[in-house]
Parts: C-alpha cells; sequence; structure tokens
C-alpha cells in the first residue's frame, strides 16, 4: 500500500475541503469475509490496543459477543448472531461492526461543527475531537447506529479506520492481527475485486444467495463485507442503508428556507418601512378615524 | 407653578407605574414594572438561546458562535439558555394570560385582518382593548413555541437516551418551530419600534402618552380615563 495523503475531500459544516484535487487518491477499503471468521476476537483486542482505548466491561447478553453493541471506547465488535438454516442445523452468524466509512457519509452530512467530521480523499471518515461539540447529530445522521458519545470528554468516538497507520502505509491494526485471513486491506477497486472472487467461490459451493455487502444508498462504503447466506438482515445489517430522509429534509432544505426567511423578515421590514412609512397617531383630534 | 406641579407629576410617575392601567398627566401606565421586568427576562433569555442556538443550526450564522465563546460552548449554553426561556415564558403566559382572551371578530387576525393591519388599513375596531387580536395571536405563539422547544429539545439534549427517529423529528420540529418564532420576533421588534412611533417606551419606562393610547388602543383608553366617545 504506498502512502496515503491526508488531503480532506470534505468537511462537515464546511463548503469545501483541503483537498486541491491536484493529486489524485485511491479510494482504500476493508474487506471483511464473514465466512472465514471464527468470532476470535483478535481484532477487537488489536483495535483495543493500537488506539489505546481503555477496556469496557463486557456485559453478558447471553452470547460470546462482548457488549450489546459499539461504544465510544469500543469500536470494533464481533457480533454473533444465532440463525436456524431451517433444517435443524444452526449457524453462527459473525459479523465485524464498526465504521463503515460511507463514501455518502451521513454523519459528516448532519454534523453541525465545521471540520468535526472529515472523509479524506482516501475516503476514510474521521472525527476531529478538537472540533467536536458532541451533539450526537452525526449518530442521528448515521444510518448504522456507529458513532458514539463519549461521557467523559463529551465528544463522538468511532472507528478511524486507522487512519495513523493507513497515512504512513499500514494496514489497520484488525487487519494486521486477523489469523484466518478473513480480513484484507487495500484499494476499494482491489478489495471489490477480491470480494467478487470471494462470492463466486461460495456460490459454487452452495452458498447460493452469496453477495458482496457495499451498500449503494450510501454510495458505497470503504468497508466491504461478503455475506455467505446473502440477506444483510441476517447479520444485522440494513438491507439498503441511506442517510435517513428527515436528516436531508432539515439539513438540505428546511435550513436553508429558515435562513432565507431571516434575512426574508428583516428586509421585509424594511421595505414595509419605506412603503407604508411610521404608524402615527393624526395630529390633530378632528382627524381621528371613524371605526 | 408649572414647575412645582410637573415635580408633583413625576413623582407620581414614578410611584404609578407600578400599577397598569393608571393616568398621570398626560400618560398612561401601561406595563408596570413586573411586566416590563418579565418581558425582558423572555427577550433576553431568548436572544441568548438564539445566538447559541443558531451557529449550531448554520454555519452561516456560525459567527455569532463568537459571541458565546465558541461553538462548543453554545452548545453547552444553549439547553441551559433554553430552559430559562421556558422558565421565562410560563411566567409571562400566567402573567398576561387574563388579558389575552379572545373577542368575538379576532379570529381574522390568524390570516386576513393581520395582512390590512400591516397595510395599515384597519383602524383599531371600536372594542379594541388592551391588545389587539394580532398581539394575542402573537402571545399564545410564542408560549407555544416556548413548549415546543422544550419537548423537542431534551432529546436533542441527551441524544444517546433517545431513538435516532425521535431525534430526527424532534430536530425537524425545533427548526420549524424556529423559523416561525424568528420570523415573527423580527416583525414584533419591528412593530414594535421603527414602525408605530410611541410603543416601545411601553416596555422601557412603562408608560404611553394619552395620544398614543387613544390612537392604537381607544377601547383600552376609553377604559382606563373613563372619557366618552
Amino acid at each position: 500500500m504506498s502512502e496515503q495523503a491526508l488531503d480532506i475531500k470534505r468537511a462537515s459544516a464546511s463548503v469545501w475541503g483541503s483537498r486541491t484535487g491536484i493529486r489524485t487518491t485511491a479510494t482504500v477499503a476493508k474487506y471483511i469475509d464473514a465466512s472465514t471468521c471464527i468470532g476470535c476476537k483478535a481484532c477487537e483486542v488489536a483495535c483495543q490496543e493500537w488506539n489505546d482505548l481503555p477496556i469496557v466491561p463486557t456485559e453478558q447478553t447471553g452470547t460470546y459477543q462482548t457488549l450489546p453493541g459499539l461504544h465510544a471506547q469500543y469500536w470494533n465488535l464481533i457480533r454473533f448472531q444465532e440463525h436456524s438454516t431451517g433444517d435443524g442445523e444452526m449457524a453462527w452468524l459473525m459479523r465485524k461492526d464498526q465504521c463503515m466509512h460511507c463514501a455518502e457519509p451521513g454523519c459528516l452530512a448532519a454534523c453541525p461543527a465545521p471540520g468535526a467530521i472529515v472523509q479524506y480523499a482516501n475516503g476514510i471518515v474521521d472525527v476531529d475531537a478538537s472540533k467536536c461539540i458532541g451533539c450526537g447529530y452525526c449518530a442521528t445522521g448515521c444510518p448504522f447506529d456507529v458513532p458514539k458519545f463519549q461521557e467523559a470528554s463529551g465528544k463522538m468516538a468511532k472507528c478511524t479506520l486507522c487512519v495513523d497507520r493507513v497515512e504512513v502505509g499500514l494496514e489497520p491494526a484488525c487487519v494486521k492481527a486477523c489469523p484466518t485471513g478473513c480480513l484484507n486491506f487495500g484499494t476499494k477497486d482491489d478489495m471489490v475485486a477480491l470480494g467478487n472472487h470471494r462470492v463466486e467461490q461460495l456460490k459454487a459451493n452452495g452458498f447460493k444467495d452469496a453477495l458482496l455487502y457495499d451498500p449503494q444508498g450510501v454510495g458505497g462504503t470503504s468497508v466491504v463485507t461478503v455475506l455467505p447466506l446473502g440477506n444483510p438482515q441476517l447479520y444485522g445489517l440494513p438491507a439498503d442503508p441511506n442517510v435517513p430522509v428527515l436528516v436531508r429534509v432539515w439539513k438540505s432544505f428546511i435550513r436553508p428556507i429558515g435562513v432565507l426567511a431571516a434575512f426574508g423578515a428583516i428586509i421585509g421590514s424594511f421595505m414595509h418601512y419605506t412603503k407604508y412609512g411610521p404608524k402615527e397617531p393624526p395630529d390633530s383630534d378632528a382627524g381621528d378615524r371613524a371605526a | 407653578m408649572s414647575t412645582v406641579i410637573h415635580e408633583v407629576a413625576d413623582r407620581a410617575i414614578v410611584q404609578a407605574r407600578a400599577h397598569d392601567n393608571i393616568v398621570v398627566g398626560d400618560e398612561i401606565v401601561r406595563h408596570r414594572r413586573a411586566t416590563r421586568l418579565i418581558h425582558w427576562s423572555v427577550a433576553l433569555t431568548f436572544f441568548v438561546a438564539l445566538f447559541s442556538g443558531m451557529p449550531i443550526w448554520t454555519p452561516i450564522f456560525g459567527w455569532m458562535a463568537a459571541l458565546m465563546g465558541g461553538l462548543d460552548v453554545a452548545r453547552v449554553i444553549h439547553p441551559w439558555a433554553g430552559v430559562a426561556f421556558f422558565v421565562a415564558s410560563v411566567f409571562q403566559f400566567f402573567h398576561w394570560l387574563g388579558d389575552m382572551k379572545f373577542e368575538p371578530g379576532e379570529k381574522g387576525w390568524f390570516g386576513p385582518k393581520l395582512l390590512s393591519y400591516m397595510r395599515w388599513e384597519t383602524g383599531p375596531s371600536e372594542g379594541e382593548g388592551k391588545y389587539n387580536g394580532g398581539q394575542k395571536v402573537f402571545f399564545y405563539m410564542v408560549n407555544l413555541a416556548a413548549l415546543a422547544f422544550l419537548l423537542t429539545g431534551i432529546p436533542m439534549w441527551f441524544p444517546m437516551n433517545f431513538s435516532s427517529m425521535l431525534r430526527q423529528v424532534c430536530i425537524l420540529l425545533h427548526d420549524i418551530t424556529f423559523i416561525l418564532m424568528l420570523v415573527s420576533i423580527i416583525g414584533h421588534i419591528y412593530l414594535g419600534s421603527a414602525a408605530e412611533p410611541g410603543t416601545f417606551r411601553a416596555i422601557t419606562r412603562g408608560t404611553v402618552t394619552r395620544k398614543w393610547a387613544k390612537f392604537h388602543h381607544p377601547g383600552w383608553y376609553r377604559k382606563v380615563t373613563g372619557e366618552k366617545r
């Protein structure tokens, strides 16, 4: 992997990022193969270690899953789903839950703090804690319920796709740690090609519904997952994730209207004054208006 | 002689300003001190909420964050300013409620009557009391908005304790309420200052001139002065 420039493609609540567009940067992606994940949680440990995240006490949910969901101090979670295959057999579906690094990130669209959420030229979506105001709008905009509120700092936190490793040409910590090779990292094109190849293998081996999860509703993601059983909902993933319609409505429609209405009311008041002038009592009582 | 009368009258006005609807010389006390303090409590808390909320609302008003000490400070201040605004609004609601009963024929103030009023076409009707229909509409709107801001603001304040769908709806309703409120407040400030001279002093000094009262609120004027038409 060649060194990735940390040019900013897009920043929240800003018109432009810092990217000049002179350099072309390949979009990166993480590849996850749910069919070869053994649920060993090496990726969870690697994530905690590399990002220096204090451990969160586990919560027993009746499975081997470490926590019920992602946490501000736990950005990588293997979800264990028990699935009845219908013929009396039980399949254990394991899926790596983390930030999907959408090409059209709902978190970035919803964020009101300029530059608090950035999308680098290589596609990685990151939170700049120094600019985050902890309003939680990003969590509202995220179709995957990923950003989490860190009580101690009042900031939002999530997977960075190990941008600090990627920028110096290393793969993310979880990929480095994975013992089965079910994780991989590279350009988006390469990872999609790898995923499609694996899907063909699975189909040839009886998994006729196998697919590569790269949801187009959010413009595709920089985390692509091979799902051997196909149906994303079996793995706890939304079938067709989109930035919530209401977030789009208030961000792109209601607020611009509001800004126009505010200036319109001020300009309207001036226009009114110039046309009608002040309303004053007539000079003499004789001019007192009849009802 | 006339100097003495003026001194007596001045002292009387100072004392009288503590009571509504009292004629002192050429002036009438429209808003006693308590009324004015409540009004300015609502206004002050509203503007703190406004200046801390608008930079979060859209980056176009991001410069307002500087007045609060930064966007992160605005995020901390805004909900508390909102709570203070709501508390002030509750006082305001019960303080004014008695004067705000709609009279027959005032329903038109929701639309056509407001427009003709803004063209300075309709003079005050004979029955015009202390407040006209437009002021009553504004009164209920502001207090309803205060409640809507509070109810929709709580899930926005503590986002992690509410579902994403509820937060989306609340942000939308908070926005719509704000837009209606902002436009109305701009109109309120305009009508209370430049558009209708002699009005602003009612909410600062508390008094208006007889001439102003007779012109804008003839019904109230006759009631206060006991003058026949």
